[in-house]
């Protein structure tokens, strides 16, 4: 607990340096990263001390209906770890990457970030509705600003976007708590936690709650604004934001459902729709991946995907609980968790090393990179190890992950009514497919960036990034590789935690080299696994190596039916894209059908709604755009009494937060 | 003695695939009247592959020089892991049905990959559909295996084959469908007439193989027969596992080799007469098919459900 405030003395004291440093790049950016190296560091130890034990404290504030208390338990204090892991990597990172900011405002980076790892770790850790929604509209606040840094047309559009779904988010959030507190009459999560609350009022606070934190997740239909804020952020404000930030909102759902409402008897119905809704995520979010030639939103795309796999894992654990089957919860939470920590690993990972190669050629368009491994090796190489681990390549980390996520769903499958076996089957399928598209993906991005002849100047003037920059990639590949192969001994803490959250007894999900599904009694060994590739893989190089009578040739140009090859005929990212596209036309005729609208009805909706363009999903057409519209609206109305600074904007909303609890309180 | 089994399993395979690609190059001229080359020829064509140099495309990296061995490499671990002369897993860690799914997406992968190295747009466009192909076959194999898994209780597929043999399955006809969905999948894997789209020889002059010669040409040739024998034997394993060693003794493991021998020959036999009965399915209507498949896999959930 100590250690948690420390690192937000640290988070504080580094963003005002930094501020206030501002005219001199260099000293903003040390300030910043320093301190905000020493603040994961400590928030790293809170995590860790957290994992072991609940922990919590609590401070009067001047309010007398929100005390401020934190409560460190064990699944914020793992979220706690995998966060400030990222941002560790983050602030190295920047400590080169930052040069490319330094005539853009690095002193407003560096205190954005910092006050934006401080909330998201006390969003983590607070256990009182008032300050909760406090901190989770200062992370929304300061990403905003972290995303329009490039004060582009596109980073501007997409900071809109975002800012529009994390308030949609924000908004049903609230009323889910103050429903409760209403019921409850305080502000406070352990009065929630010790409350039943009826069937009906527990079913509606879920709901509210899942599409609420839904929306800060990016599960489907909530998705669109991923793909245009996560690549307008600077590149390691991106690997924070989707290894990172998303996953406090799967840690809001699994707080509403399973923690906040741990009094109410949890309805299957609940797991169900989480389980759907991350089947639907997970072959949506990666076959619109496939459709994209920007690196950035590729992966960000990914992020959509992941978060419904995690859904899958968390769906089952959700299930679990409903049908008293405590075994089946924990597997499911635990598979959930595991990939959570997974996906913030490569994820970040993959981010970082796109930033590489943006910093180095300046692009993010794949069809006019190609033959960087040459040039920058170690990023090619850690880029190779992130794309094998998203894509589930035994024996790395997603692998697992995605093994246990199957487990859990043929468990639930087994034993079970006809109606958990269809949701069960159809969820195994959308993985297969999710498993099979996601390869093709990363061959496509992996392959048609690093691979092949260099198709522009920039690709082939790029160099190796800077120290920093490597070292914080070379960490986070190695910790990809260490939780895939080390899995055995790295599950048992994972499903400790998930056991505390699906409240059942422990269960075994490790032998002594083997991950093990307790129900089935399946097992996988990856560290014999790895083992065994080695060796199988290392037999014939070295035969090879050692029979190859003819010798090494010459290299020669590729064959092109006589003519000389020239660099238009290798394939680019749109083929990949477009092969895949003609056989699963329909994911995409949904979106398409959407952006180009049929007359009529969509002309005069249309007119409504020009603030904001390019809808791109129907939760983007009727959910958002409406309420951008209203947006818009009302901000004009009120411009005169604002005078377009953001700490203005801060006050009215903390203002209008604290009317609301007050008329809350009294009525 | 597991272990022993599991290398010899490995070997045989190893030894056996270029034995299987000569049979179906046999059957096939006999089928055209002609004579057709000896039954060894392609164990002459590879060890004459070994002698000669190994080029590579300019542009290319590493990735394309790693990968045939990764290729045999992985081959060699499946291989050490199915049911093949035994009735359960030689080594039961590496049996599990979603480990071997996802360990077949490995050299996928970097087979994939090393066509995108190359540089030549043949081998890519190759490449982009072996991918393609994956993506399609790989719904069809999942649910028809966990229509398995659910009647059979487990997913280690030893267990799933040991269960099928001793009876104790009480939805027959559900496993029968699962075995037929499952057996277009495996054919679609064989990369044969009509699916052979990723190595197209008349279409795309084998396309991620045609930047390849020598040594690496040669063990990428032995890699995919071997994989040809595993896809089988999977099939074997899981829905035909009758005469499988199912203890560990010397007759029946002598009995299995036999029965195992005969089930492959016999099914490859006529895959190859399917091969050249048929012609090449254009690639944009192989969706049709394989929807088709998990349409038969659907069915099978069905009658599972229903408990038949």
């Amino acid at each position: 607990m100590n250690l948690l405030l420390i690192s937000a003395v640290f988070s504080i004291v580094g963003a005002v340096l930094a501020i206030c440093t501002y005219k001199a790049a260099n000293v903003a950016k040390f300030f910043g990263c320093i301190f905000g190296i020493l603040a994961a560091c400590a928030a790293i130890g809170a995590g860790i001390v957290g994992i072991t034990g609940a922990q919590s404290m609590s401070v009067a504030t001047p309010f007398a209906f929100a005390s401020f208390s934190l409560r460190i338990a064990p699944l914020s204090g793992l979220l706690l770890i995998v966060i400030n892991v990222l941002a560790l990597m983050a602030w190295i990172y920047g400590l080169s990457y930052f040069d490319e900011y330094k005539k853009r405002g690095v002193g407003a980076i560096g205190m954005f970030m910092n006050f934006f790892i401080i909330s998201m770790n006390m969003v983590l850790t607070v256990d009182n509705a008032f300050w909760f929604l406090v901190f989770f509209e200062l992370m929304s606040l300061t990403s905003y600003f972290l995303v329009i840094t490039e004060q582009n047309k596109q980073s501007v559009h997409g900071g809109f976007l975002y800012l529009v779904m994390a308030h949609v988010g924000f908004l049903m959030i609230m009323i889910a708590f103050l429903i409760m507190a209403a019921t409850t009459g305080s502000f406070e999560f352990e009065v929630f936690r010790n409350t039943e609350f009826s069937p009906a009022i527990a079913s509606i606070v879920f709901l509210l709650g899942f599409a609420g934190f839904g929306c800060k997740a990016g599960m489907f239909p909530f998705h669109s604004w991923l793909p245009q804020a996560h690549p307008a952020a600077p590149s390691n404000v991106s690997s924070l934001m989707s290894g990172g930030m998303i996953k406090i909102g799967v840690f809001g759902m699994i707080l509403v459902g399973l923690d906040l409402l741990g009094s109410c008897d949890c309805q299957l119905w609940w797991g169900l729709t989480i389980l759907t809704i991350g089947a639907i995520s997970s072959v949506l979010g990666v076959a619109y991946a496939l459709d994209e030639h920007d690196i950035k939103k590729l992966l960000a795309y990914h992020s959509v995907e992941n978060i419904g796999i995690i859904l899958l894992g968390v769906g089952i654990g959700f299930i679990g609980v409903a049908i008293d089957q405590p075994v089946l919860a924990g597997l499911g939470m635990m598979a959930g968790l595991f990939h959570l920590v997974n996906h913030a690993m490569f994820k970040g990972l993959l981010f970082l090393g796109a930033g590489s190669v943006l910093y180095s050629t300046g692009t993010r368009n794949m069809n006019i990179l190609g033959g960087l491994t040459k040039v920058m090796p170690v990023t090619s190489v850690c880029f190779l190890i992130g794309s094998l681990a998203i894509s589930a390549i035994p024996p790395l980390n997603g692998f697992v992950s995605e093994w246990f996520t199957y487990q859990s769903l043929f468990t639930a499958a087994m034993d079970n009514g006809p109606l958990i076996i269809v949701f069960c089957a159809i969820a195994a399928v959308a993985l297969a497919i999710t498993g099979a598209l996601a390869v093709t993906c990363f061959v496509k991005a992996y392959g048609v960036t690093f691979l092949g002849a260099p198709r522009s100047e920039g690709a082939r003037k790029a160099r190796e990034v800077p120290g920093s920059m490597l070292v914080s990639m070379i960490v986070l590949a190695v910790v990809c590789v260490c939780l895939g192969v080390g899995a055995p001994w790295i599950t048992p803490y994972i499903e400790g935690i998930a056991t505390s959250v699906t409240q059942g007894a422990p269960i075994v999900v490790a032998g002594a080299v083997e991950s093990v599904n307790p129900a089935l009694g399946s097992a996988i060994s990856t560290p014999l696994l790895a083992c065994l590739l080695i060796v199988c893989i290392l037999l014939p190089l070295a035969f090879r190596a050692a029979f190859r009578s003819g010798g090494m040739a010459r290299d020669r140009d590729p064959w092109a039916c006589g003519y000389l090859p020239t660099a238009d005929m290798p394939v680019i990212a749109t083929t990949f894209g477009s092969d895949v596209k003609m056989f699963l036309s329909p994911l995409y005729t949904a979106r398409d059908a959407i952006v180009s609208t049929s007359a009529g009805f969509s002309a005069a909706f249309q007119k409504t709604v020009r603030g904001t363009d390019k809808a791109q999903s129907w939760g983007d057409r009727f959910l958002v755009d409406p309420i951008a519209a209203l947006v818009s609206l009302t901000s004009r109305a009120v411009a005169r009494i604002e005078g377009g600074n953001h700490r203005v904007y801060i006050l009215y909303i903390v203002g209008a937060l604290v009317i609301f609890l007050i008329l809350a309180v009294l009525l | 003695m597991e272990i022993v089994i599991a290398i010899v399993q490995a070997l045989l395979v190893l030894l056996l695939a270029p034995l299987i690609s000569g049979m179906s190059r046999k059957i096939r001229a006999k089928m055209h009247t002609r004579q057709g080359p000896p039954l060894l020829q392609d164990y002459y064509d590879i060890g004459k592959l070994f002698k000669r140099q190994d080029v590579h495309t300019s542009d290319s990296s590493l990735i394309h020089r790693i990968m045939p061995p990764l290729y045999m490499g992985c081959m060699l671990v499946l291989a050490a892991g199915m049911p093949m002369v035994t009735r359960l897993c030689p080594v039961p860690l590496i049996g599990d049905m979603i480990l071997i799914i996802y360990l077949l997406a490995l050299p996928r992968f970097f087979f994939s990959l090393a066509s995108v190295d190359s540089g030549a747009s043949y081998s890519g466009i190759g490449g982009a559909r072996e991918l393609v192909l994956g993506v399609l076959v790989e719904p069809a194999m999942m649910l028809s295996l966990f229509v398995v898994a659910l009647a059979t209780g487990t997913t280690n597929v030893g267990d799933m084959g040991a269960a099928i043999a001793s009876g104790n399955v009480t939805v027959i006809v559900a496993i029968v469908i699962a075995g037929i969905a499952f057996l277009c999948s495996v054919y679609v894997e064989l990369g044969k007439l009509p699916f052979d789209l990723a190595e197209a020889e008349q279409e795309l002059m084998e396309g991620p193989l045609s930047e390849y010669s020598g040594p690496s040409l040669g063990m990428l040739k032995m890699s995919m027969s071997m994989k040809q024998i595993i896809m089988v034997s999977w099939l074997c394993a899981v829905f035909i596992p009758w005469g499988s060693a199912a203890t560990i003794a010397a007759l029946p493991l002598l009995l299995g080799l036999v029965f195992w021998l005969v089930k492959i020959f016999v099914i490859f036999f006529i895959v190859s007469i399917v091969e050249n009965l048929v012609a090449r399915v254009r690639f944009k209507l192989a969706g049709h098919q394989t929807w088709a498949f998990v349409g038969i896999a659907a069915v099978a959930l069905v009658f599972c459900l229903i408990g038949l």
